[in-house]
């Protein structure tokens, strides 16, 4: 089949299953079927994705497009859809459905317990999801960028609320949905910019000098908002009230790559912008050292991925401001896998003990030692482990970064990457090791369908370094394995770090007291300044606002209404009156009448 | 200069009545001074070489339209012995209109008092009463004959409109009664 | 005799009447008035007519006293219909057209 051909398949196959889904509201209801109807759209999706993937590989370099006029405007079309073939969407698709399928397929198993009803409504959000990650991912221009961007937007809000019931999930849901469309505030207003200044929507615009920084940092706002970059990661913690798989879904591998990936297809724009480069370098670095400092001090196993999603994403948006497009990719791609399977993972123990504490695990390697193996490999890969995937992608990101000799950036990174080895550690030393808790005893091992996605995981976990040759390749950017004092560096901060962890988490043989001067440190740079500044922007800043305009709609406007009734009473009652009623009277208008005609004819 | 007196004569003696019918309190005598009024517009007719239409000035207005009127007022004023009144409103509005109407009129006719040919009565021919004939039966026949029909028309419906009805309306109460709760109304 | 003269006596007369209009508060009051300014017209006509020597002036001026008949005859004719519905002719008393 043609590459469009294929990636119509992926992207309508997944839609049509959450139109059907939709419609059919016995079929959705019932539960089961529609779980494996949406697994099997999943599936069918990822098929496809493969299938163009190999096709990319065979022919190197080639694009195909597939343009559909939308909306016409002085003869031409004002915006076109349609899909984009290249490298880079091929393999985007890849992680996104394989990512999908993986998390469906363990859904499957996590969400037994739930009703039928929720069930079925839940395998709908999902295809839904699918079908605008990849409407975004196959998207020629920033116009259906941004739709598709939107719809992840709702369907984010739709899973986070999964459990609405729960004042605190729907809360968040609501968090979520608020900071990310203030962000895409910004987006929208770079995607008008982008049109006021180039006439057309196209990701590779030549773009005036005088317009391209505020253009991109707009556009930087949309992605601070949606990869949860520093001061707009607040909701990503709070978001972690949805169910485990979603997180996996979409805090970890997609959602929040969405913005790193819209950061990589509109590169030709940033390269023009010097300055907003420099503002994400800085951004993307104090991201990724401050979410590890607060990964440290989490209890919630969830809370700690999240923050660690906060983390990496930083890495990747800093890659990209020092210009390196393929480091920051290829983060992207590792970072979903192992990612996803930390979740998954950190989600099938979370099942076994039924807690999100840490506290209520320990040991677990015993109970559930195919996810210790699958999670502890994904922590190492984190980690930045040498020979494991995401020491190639951590590497070339440093390495970039010492290029540009952005030495601030660098050292914060570098330091983080000690803290993430040392809280991954952590993690893994409290949940699946030492003496275990009441709840971690009585664990059960987990079901097949909980531990085959894992599994699947976990190989390019372990791999996906010796893909970067080919990865590159695909995206048409030189790659060269360079293994210096950088590599080396990051590597040995790696060890130590989790030697560190080892010794207090396992070995108990530093107390914790050791760290308590840090603490304060700790208290300070967790969420709450930034959430209760956020709070309070709102009740001053944006219900001020509110009650402006409803002031002056009530006020002004109505009053202007009330004005304009007013005077029509008023002067309704005064004409009257001229109604005299009186014969005479008329015949006095008339006899003015007359003189003034008299008058008007003699002047001519 | 006879001819300049005779017509200030008549043209005061014209503008005195008008005034008296305008300001007369008791109506027959405003009736009355109408009559001479338009016996005077008949003596200016002939002056103005149109004995035809002083005739039938004569004959229509001063026969027919005063005793019309005196008819009229007999009719509509039935108390016996009370003197009929004739009443005044407001003046100042009036002689305001007025006055700046005549202003208006007097001003155009003095302007163009220039572009009107001067005193050519005696020597320019005056239409005479065969021309008078021939124009109604020839060029305004269309008009003539429509005329006849407005005064039948005007006729018929008088007498419909005058004709006692006969399907039960009731009779007026008496007017002294009506009359002063017309004036009741009209002062509130 | 001076046209302008004529035309200003007309002009006077006129004026007359509608002063008459404006003031009189009985209805045959009121026709009289509208007597004096039809009479005005016609002495209008006849005087432009005798200038001119066209016969028009005097055909107009018939036309106008016979249709000027008219009106009279069926103006009190209403006079005497509201006369024997109300029982005055003060024309203040048709305040009908007020509410």
């Amino acid at each position: 089949m043609s590459p469009i051909s294929l990636a119509l398949v992926a992207l309508l196959v997944p839609f049509g299953m959450a139109l059907l889904l939709v419609l059919a509201a016995p079929l959705r209801r019932a539960g089961w079927p529609a779980a494996w109807l949406s697994v099997l759209a999943a599936a069918i999706s990822l098929g496809a994705s493969l299938s163009l993937l190999a096709h990319q590989v065979r022919n190197t370099g080639s694009l195909s497009l597939l343009e559909q006029p939308w909306l016409p405007h002085a003869g031409r079309s004002l915006v076109t859809v349609g899909v984009q073939v290249d490298g880079i969407s091929a393999s985007m698709a890849v992680i996104v459905t394989l990512v999908a399928f993986c998390v469906q397929v363990f859904s499957l198993g996590y969400m037994a317990a739930e009703p039928k009803a929720d069930l079925g409504r839940y395998f709908t959000y999902h295809s839904l999801f699918i079908f605008s990650m990849l409407a975004l991912v196959f998207a020629p221009n920033m116009l259906q960028f941004f739709a598709g961007w939107e719809l992840v937007g709702l369907t984010s809000y739709l899973l986070i609320g999964f459990y609405y019931r729960k004042p605190s999930a729907a809360r968040a849901a609501v968090k979520a949905f608020w900071i990310t469309k203030f962000a895409d505030m910004g987006l929208l207003l770079g995607v008008i910019l982008l049109f006021a200044a180039t006439g057309g929507f196209s990701w590779e615009a030549r773009v005036d000098p005088a317009a391209i920084t505020l253009l991109t940092l707009l556009i930087f706002v949309g992605v601070m908002g949606k990869s949860a970059q520093f001061p707009l990661h607040v909701w990503l913690p709070d978001a972690m009230e949805g169910p485990t798989p979603v997180s996996a879904l979409l805090h970890a591998a997609t959602m929040v790559a969405a913005g790193v990936y819209l950061l990589v297809r509109a590169s030709p724009l940033f390269a023009q912008a010097e300055l907003t480069l420099e503002v994400m370098t800085w951004i993307g670095a104090i991201t990724a050292f401050g979410a590890a400092c607060i990964a440290l001090v989490q209890t919630d196993i969830k809370k700690v991925l999240a923050y660690s999603t906060c983390s990496q994403l930083g890495y990747m948006v800093a890659a990209l401001g020092a210009g390196s497009v393929l480091g920051g990719f290829f983060h992207l791609m590792t970072h979903a896998f192992f990612k996803a399977l930390l979740f998954l993972g950190a989600g099938a123990v979370i099942h076994a003990v039924h807690s999100n504490e840490l506290s209520a695990m320990g040991g677990l390697w015993r109970k559930l030692p195919l996810t210790a193996i699958t999670f502890i490999i994904a922590a190492l890969a984190l980690a930045g482990f040498p020979g494991l995937a995401g020491f190639f992608s951590k590497d070339l990101i440093l390495e970039a970064i010492f290029e540009e000799q952005r030495w601030g950036p660098y050292a914060l990174l570098m330091a983080a990457a000690f803290l993430t080895a040392f809280y991954m550690s952590r993690v893994v030393f409290l949940a699946f090791f030492g003496a275990p808790s009441e709840a971690a005893s009585r664990a059960q091992p987990s079901p097949w369908s909980m531990r085959l996605p894992l599994i699947v995981l976990a190989i390019p976990s372990l791999g996906a370094g010796l893909l970067a040759w080919s990865f590159a390749e695909l995206q048409g950017l030189p790659y060269q394995l360079h293994l210096g004092p950088t590599g080396l560096v990051a590597s040995v901060l790696g060890l130590s770090g989790i030697v560190l962890a080892y010794l207090v988490y396992a070995r108990r043989s530093i107390p914790l007291s050791a760290f308590a001067s840090l603490a304060p440190i700790g208290a300070s740079i967790r969420s709450a300044p930034i959430d209760r500044l956020y709070q309070a922007l709102y009740a001053q800043g944006a219900l001020r606002v509110a009650a402006l305009i409803a002031y002056i709609d009530r006020y002004l406007i109505d009053g202007l209404m009330n004005l304009s009734a007013w005077l029509t009473i008023v002067g309704g009652r005064r004409l009257r009156q001229v109604q005299t009623g009186n014969v005479r009277d008329y015949v006095l208008v008339l006899v003015g009448a007359l003189i003034l005609l008299s008058a008007w004819s003699v002047i001519q | 200069m006879i001819a300049a007196l005779g017509f200030g004569i008549i043209a005061s003696v014209l503008m005195l009545a008008a005034i008296r019918v305008v300001s007369s309190p008791d109506l027959v005598r405003s009736v009355l001074w109408l009559a001479l009024v338009l016996v005077m517009t008949a003596v200016l007719f002939l002056t103005l070489s149109a004995p035809f239409l002083a005739g039938i000035q004569l004959l229509l207005y001063t026969g027919g339209v005063i005793t019309l009127m005196l008819f009229g007022v007999m009719l509509t004023s039935r108390q016996a012995g009370v003197e009929i009144r004739n009443e005044i409103g407001a003046i100042s509005p009036a002689v305001l209109f007025s006055t700046i109407l005549f202003g208006i009129m007097g001003g155009a006719i003095y302007r163009s008092s220039d572009a009107l040919p001067r005193p050519a009565f005696a020597s320019a021919p005056a239409p005479d009463t065969e021309a008078l004939g021939r124009a109604f039966l020839t060029e305004h026949m269309l008009s003539f004959e429509l005329l006849s029909v407005l005064l039948l028309a005007a006729m018929i419906g008088a007498i419909v409109l005058a004709r006692r009805r006969d399907f039960g309306a009731p009779e007026p109460a008496p007017p002294s009664e009506r009359t002063a709760r017309a004036d009741e109304e009209t002062r509130s | 005799m001076n046209l302008s003269a004529i035309l200003l006596l007309a002009a006077g007369l006129f004026c007359v009447g509608v002063y008459g209009l404006l003031t009189r508060r009985n209805a045959i009051g009121i026709l009289l008035s509208v007597e004096l300014m039809a009479n005005a017209v016609n002495i209008n006509l006849v005087a432009f007519s005798a200038n001119s020597g066209s016969p028009l002036g005097q055909v107009f001026a018939l036309f106008t006293m016979a249709v000027t008949v008219a009106e009279v005859v069926v103006g009190l004719a209403i006079l005497i219909l509201l006369f024997r519905s109300r029982g005055g002719v003060l024309v203040d008393a048709a305040q009908e057209l007020k509410r």
